[in-house]
């Protein structure tokens, strides 16, 4: 092969990125059409602290919704994460306060107690849903239910605190500035692109999101795949827990409420399409901004709580309107 | 069921269509259908699936509007603009599936469209019973109590209540669409004696089927569809079974000798006993072998279980008993994966629901079968998968624009192209094929056949299955014709006439006693 027929080869196949760079075009612009708004609307809007403030406020949303978007992506949804991180966090507090271990090894096995908690939440979800072809919507409702009475169960009810020192550090921890556990959510973006974009994992599940038959057809193991999917989420669920109990230094069971709702809003502004098979994690990186930025700016330019809910519920209705032409535009 | 033939209709004409035509983006679904009705006949619609019989239904009961034409209502220019003005004319349907409410009662279904209420505006039970009542008896349903949930009846009395539904308003024309496709044959000859009854009272039928001994038991005249256009209009009485096959199936087979295929092998690369699945339970089951290096035509008419015999050979069905062995040993196939890995390949019916991605681009859906040969440890690599998409597409004369554009902005015959690349980046010994060319222009066609030949020539073997004879002439090296699930017979090229295989395929060789009474 010769040295410009493979450089045609690679660039063939960035055509991928490309494309999705287009596609978040838009929602990248209407980020910054309102950084710009309330920038000239608040003064404090773009101070450090604000800024800092935003990062912080958004880190564990985006969490969630790194997992939402590979369980979106397949065409399912997962409605239990508020709960399974809830859940996560009392099972890791439970663990982070057990007698007689070491600070280290405490921390250790609450990270680990957490992550297995949610990853477990999250293949059950995936198995049952798949393994019967049942609606997500409802399996994982169900696991919402079970979840956050797991979590007041397994508590007692109460809230568990007075944890090490050491952990509550990394959840204030600043890197340049940066929030630590915001880096940590970024990352997980970036390993999320990373599979999505580079694995024949993330292929396989645009694949299916696409068209599972064919996939099927084409001998993959689709169910494993759509476990795959719920168990990442699951496991996301875990990792939120995790940076939810390092930052406020308490785990409670009643955590997370509505935390679903507010994951699968940031994939669905991001663009990522409620059918499947359409979508990034790159939008969802995106679309977690345009929430945590709105939310964070009608504060800011005194607007009442309840305000902002409303206008947040009309960006959402008005992404998936816009969602409906980019798709025809992109089919025709 | 003779008795309805008896009675001769007028000659008046009910309905009149003609040079009927509709697009749907850019597919022609109806591309000049012209057909009569004349007042107070049974009138059959036959044609293979997609000859456009559900369309012309469809315009005529206001769902969809036409493009070019015209249609006469006793006379009159006929322009349905939507269901609810078909009605008011006169034309009711009972579609092929059913629109019932199951959990609610016979009665509440047969008044569903227009309540009866009393002076308060309360729904008016007795009145609704009332109707009911009427409607059933009038179709001489005496036997089924109004009151009763639609989900206790069974799918014969189910249609009977569609049927009753339809006729309790005024109606001039009842279309039925293969009314009788879920029904078993008593409840057959009860719906064709109830159709006698409508057709007394005068009402003109409309009957589509893909059974021709019903449509020559109940019918006065016959309109045959193919490919979106009406090919001729009979009198039952003056026609054959195997005459209205004629029509159906089109171009009478040119004589052309064929050269034989001299890369034939004596090696049996795939061998099926007995095959039986639960789409396909003919207890006899499908037995075949198959060579190496020959191309094996399945022909049948649509439902014979041609395409169940592939699916089920590749994993896509369970298989209920049967064996199937692979160069003399015996395999087992539960899952796609296992045939893949047995080096079957399948081309799909249906390129847009199992073929292919079509948001995805060309080189994915290349790659989609063989990802692992274009990647490394799960990483996709790129060069490599393109690469596979340019030779895969050069090999079989894609056109195309960039292997990162979307397979669906690729012409029908350049995705079954991409699909046949798919497969062949596979290396697969035995390629099954279903209905490889439709929708498919013919200059693309020629090239699959071409494509298809010189596989089979460097000595794959090949299993097509094809509602087209011309096809499977020009293709194959041997043909089984099947009909209700099981082998009828198997044909060499020498004995390739279209006589042989329409009777094989109407079963008439070994059951001449038929069901045609």
């Amino acid at each position: 092969m010769s040295s410009s027929e493979s450089q045609n080869l690679m660039k063939g196949s960035s055509a991928f990125s490309v494309k999705s760079i287009v596609n978040n075009a838009g929602i990248g612009l209407a980020l910054l059409l309102l950084i710009l708004f309330f920038s000239v609307a608040s003064e404090f809007f773009l101070s450090p602290n604000n800024i800092t403030n935003i990062l912080t406020q958004i880190t564990i949303n985006l969490i969630l919704a790194v997992g939402m978007t590979f369980v979106i992506l397949i065409g399912g949804i997962d409605l239990s994460v508020g709960s399974v991180m809830a859940f996560a966090a009392v099972i890791a507090g439970k663990a982070i306060t057990l007698p007689g271990l070491g600070t280290t090894e405490l921390i250790l096995l609450a990270i680990l107690a957490g992550l297995v908690a949610g990853l477990i939440c999250g293949l059950v979800n995936g198995v049952i849903s798949a393994y019967w072809a049942l609606p997500s919507f409802i399996i994982t409702l169900g696991m919402l239910n079970i979840a956050r009475g797991a979590a007041l169960q397994v508590s007692g009810a109460q809230t568990i605190y007075s944890f090490p020192f050491a952990f509550e550090e990394f959840g204030s921890k600043m890197v340049f500035g940066i929030p630590f556990v915001f880096l940590l959510a970024l990352a997980l973006v970036a390993i999320a692109w990373f599979v999505l974009n580079r694995t024949v994992f993330g292929r396989l599940i645009y694949a299916i999101g696409n068209n599972e038959e064919a996939v099927r057809l084409a001998g993959h193991p689709v169910f494993w795949y759509k476990v795959a999917a719920f168990t990442i989420c699951g496991a996301t669920a875990g990792i939120a827990a995790i940076v939810y109990m390092a930052r406020l230094s308490i785990a409670s069971p009643i955590a997370g409420i509505g935390f679903e709702l507010n994951a699968i809003a940031a994939v669905i502004i991001g663009g990522t399409s409620l059918a499947g098979g359409r979508g990034s994690v790159i939008g969802t990186l995106l679309g977690a901004f345009i929430i945590g930025v709105l939310a964070n700016g009608l504060i800011l330019i005194g607007l009442s709580d309840f305000m902002r809910q409303m206008i947040t519920g009309v960006v959402i209705i008005i992404a998936v309107i816009l969602d409906h032409y980019r798709a025809k535009l992109s089919s025709s | 069921m003779a008795q309805a033939a008896l009675t001769s209709p007028s000659d008046d004409l009910l309905l009149d269509v003609q040079d009927l035509r509709k697009s749907f983006g850019g597919v022609h679904a109806l591309s000049g259908v012209s057909f009569s009705l004349k007042a107070g006949e049974v009138h059959a619609l036959v044609g293979e699936n997609g000859a456009g019989k559900s369309t012309l239904i469809k315009v005529l009961s206001g769902v969809h509007p036409y493009d070019a034409g015209s249609i006469e209502l006793s006379g009159e220019a006929f322009e349905p603009s939507d269901p609810h003005f078909a009605k008011e004319a006169g034309i009711q349907v009972v579609h092929q599936e059913f629109n019932l409410l199951t959990d609610l009662s016979v009665a509440e279904n047969i008044s569903i469209e227009a309540f009866p209420k009393t002076r308060f505006g309360l729904l008016d039970r007795a009145a609704m019973k009332r109707r009911a009542r009427s409607a059933l008896d009038a179709i001489g349903l005496n036997d089924v109590d109004v009151k009763t949930p639609v989900s206790r009846l069974g799918i014969a009395h189910r249609q009977l209540v569609e049927i009753a539904r339809a006729l309790q308003s005024e109606s001039r024309i009842l279309i039925l669409d293969e009314p009788t496709a879920t029904l078993t044959e008593r409840e057959t000859s009860r719906l064709f004696e109830i159709v006698a009854g409508i057709k007394a009272k005068g009402v003109t039928v409309v009957f589509v089927s893909h059974h021709l001994d019903e449509v020559f038991a109940i019918c006065d005249r016959v309109t045959i569809f193919r490919n979106g256009q009406t090919i001729a209009t009979e009198n039952i009485a003056d026609t054959s079974p195997e005459g209205v096959v004629r029509h159906m199936v089109g171009r009478t087979l040119s004589e052309q000798t064929k050269e034989l295929n001299d890369a034939i092998c004596d090696s049996i690369v795939l061998s099926v006993e007995g095959l039986q699945t639960a789409a396909s339970p003919h207890p006899q089951g499908v037995s075949f072998d198959l060579r190496q290096g020959e191309i094996l035509g399945i022909a049948g008419l649509v439902g014979a279980g041609r395409t169940e015999v592939l699916r089920a050979i590749f994993g896509a069905d369970p298989i209920q008993s049967g064996q199937i062995s692979r160069n003399g040993n015996r395999i087992s196939i539960s899952d796609p994966r296992d045939a893949i890995a047995a080096g079957i390949g399948f081309v799909t019916e249906d390129r847009k629901d199992e073929g292919l991605i079509l948001d995805m681009d060309i080189a994915a859906n290349t790659s989609l079968v063989s990802i692992k040969d274009v990647s490394v440890k799960g990483l996709l690599s790129f060069a490599k998968e393109r690469l596979m998409a340019i030779q895969g597409g050069a090999r079989l004369k894609l056109k195309y624009g960039k292997a990162s554009d979307p397979a669906s902005s690729l012409s029908g015959g350049n995705q079954q192209k991409v699909v046949l690349a798919k497969w062949l980046a596979s290396h697969p010994e035995i390629l099954l094929l279903d209905e490889p060319t439709r929708g498919v222009d013919v200059g693309a066609k020629a090239e699959i056949y071409a494509i298809l030949k010189d596989l089979a020539a460097q000595g794959m073997s090949m299993i097509v299955v094809s509602s087209e004879l011309p096809e499977l002439i020009t293709l194959t090296d041997r043909l089984l014709v099947m009909s209700e699930h099981k082998v009828q017979g198997s044909l060499m090229p020498e004995d390739y006439q279209q006589e042989a295989i329409l009777k094989l395929a109407y079963g008439q060789s070994e059951t001449p006693e038929g069901q045609n009474q």
